[in-house]
């Protein structure tokens, strides 16, 4: 027992090191898994409110390029507004439309917080569940897709982007509909990866990447990006395809969040499907 | 009393300047600018070890906070609050430190200051690149990116002093 209280004596300092580093590093890789309380992110109250402040006034620094980006996307929907088109055919009766279904909402949000030079990249909107974001919502921008909802809050959310390592959206190449999975290599905020696009099937550089909308996340058909190049990976009968983002992610701020109104239908749907099947499919 | 003051009132400037102007920094090739190293290394000598890890931990875990990165900066900062005394004591000047002395680039010269904080920038930024890649695939991006952001580093920590540290006046 001596030996035992002489030991924790003459060892203490390191002792309380190696419980503060415990601390530290179970929180770091715990939240990089699954996010269980708001309190450690930015979605918390305080420093939500703090990059809140923030934002006030390094938004500025973008302003002209994101309201070009604005403007033309008001022009794009000005145009499909049921007052810019003229009427060619008088004979028909305005009927409400029960062809089409709702299926997607966009709830708008701004970023907050963003980072591009990291191994994960998170960013913070200034909305939360009081919006109407829930964890495991889509997130999109004019140009492109940007994540998808990691953690939420009263009045701020945090988005897994798309620079994160496992991000896994499936997306397609656009001319021929080859499925793959994104990825990002950490390297450069311009260039992503796309992963499990098999070699016996033929890609062209420069075709366009855009979503399946397979999962339910995304609409299908946004654009993700163009492709870049592709490499045979050593030992493996896959191709190594790396795109180029259509978003800059690094001035990225004003954000729209996915509600997909079907999901739960779809979710249903899905889990009829027996495991045993689903893991032959995997 | 007026010295917890004064370290209190650094803890925020460098906490603030850390999450809200060095990590929105985008200078590229992954290279992250870190100040708030200089804060554990000018904390007084004489201070209790277990107040010096307490603060530091507290430090990173604030940036955290900010910055999206879950105790990765807490864990680095605590590195540095453990290693300091020792690495202080293998650089001690042949007759000592000067009571209550501040170890900042005035009173310690500059090739001593910058070989010292060199070191201590070094672990911390190895550390803390290894524990965010946590992979050795990627081990030669790691060294990469620590081999470039170390000496930017040292250059704003020495920079910093220049621009808001009052040079002591000549004994």
């Amino acid at each position: 027992m001596r030996n035992l209280i002489a030991f924790f004596r003459r060892f203490r300092i390191f002792l309380f090191f190696a419980l503060l580093q415990g601390i530290a590093l179970t929180t770091y890789f715990n939240y990089l898994a699954y996010p269980r309380s708001q309190y450690l992110t930015t979605a918390s109250a305080v420093s939500g409110q703090l990059l809140e402040y923030h934002n006030d006034i390094v938004k500025h620094f973008q302003l002209a390029y994101n309201n070009r980006k604005l403007q033309y996307e008001n022009a794009l929907l000005r145009k499909r507004l049921a007052n810019s088109f003229i009427r060619v055919d008088n004979n028909t009766v305005l009927v409400n439309d029960t062809l089409n279904d709702q299926q997607y909402e966009y709830i708008p949000a701004v970023v907050i917080n963003s980072t591009v030079n990291k191994r994960n990249n998170y960013f913070t909107l200034n909305s939360g569940w009081k919006k109407g974001i829930k964890r495991g919502m889509g997130v999109i921008s004019a140009n492109g897709i940007v994540g998808i909802i990691h953690n939420v809050s009263e009045h701020f959310s945090v988005v897994r982007s798309v620079l994160t390592e496992n991000i896994n959206i499936d997306v397609i190449v656009a001319s021929n509909g080859i499925p793959g999975i994104l990825k990002w290599n950490g390297m450069n905020a311009k260039i992503g990866s796309i992963a499990s696009i098999s070699n016996d099937l033929p890609i062209k550089k420069w075709s366009k990447i855009i979503t399946s909308g397979g999962s339910g996340l995304f609409p299908r058909g946004l654009t993700v990006g163009k492709i870049k190049e592709y490499k045979m990976v050593e030992g493996k009968p896959l191709w190594d395809v790396s795109i180029y983002y259509s978003e800059d992610y690094r001035k990225i701020q004003n954000v729209y969040v996915i509600k997909n109104l079907l999901l739960k239908e779809q979710k249903k749907m899905e889990s009829t499907i027996p495991s045993d099947i689903e893991d032959d499919i995997k | 009393m007026i010295e917890i003051i004064k370290h209190s009132v650094r803890f925020v400037l460098f906490l603030l300047a850390q999450a809200f102007i060095f990590n929105q920094l985008e200078i590229g090739l992954g290279i992250q600018l870190m100040v708030y190293p200089l804060f554990i290394f000018l904390l007084p000598l004489e201070i209790n070890i277990f107040a010096s890890m307490i603060v530091s931990f507290l430090l990173g875990f604030g940036i955290d906070m900010l910055s999206n990165t879950y105790g990765l900066h807490a864990s680095s900062a605590l590195i540095l609050a453990y290693g300091r005394p020792y690495l202080v004591k293998l650089f001690e000047p042949r007759d000592g430190f000067d009571p209550g002395v501040e170890l900042t680039v005035y009173t310690m010269g500059y090739a001593w200051f910058s070989y010292v904080f060199g070191i201590f920038l070094l672990a911390h930024t190895t550390w803390f690149f290894l524990i965010e890649q946590f992979k050795w695939s990627e081990f030669w991006y790691v060294l990469l990116k620590t081999v470039l952001g170390v000496p930017l580093s040292l250059g704003v920590c020495i920079l910093i002093q220049f621009l808001f540290l009052k040079k002591p006046s000549k004994r």
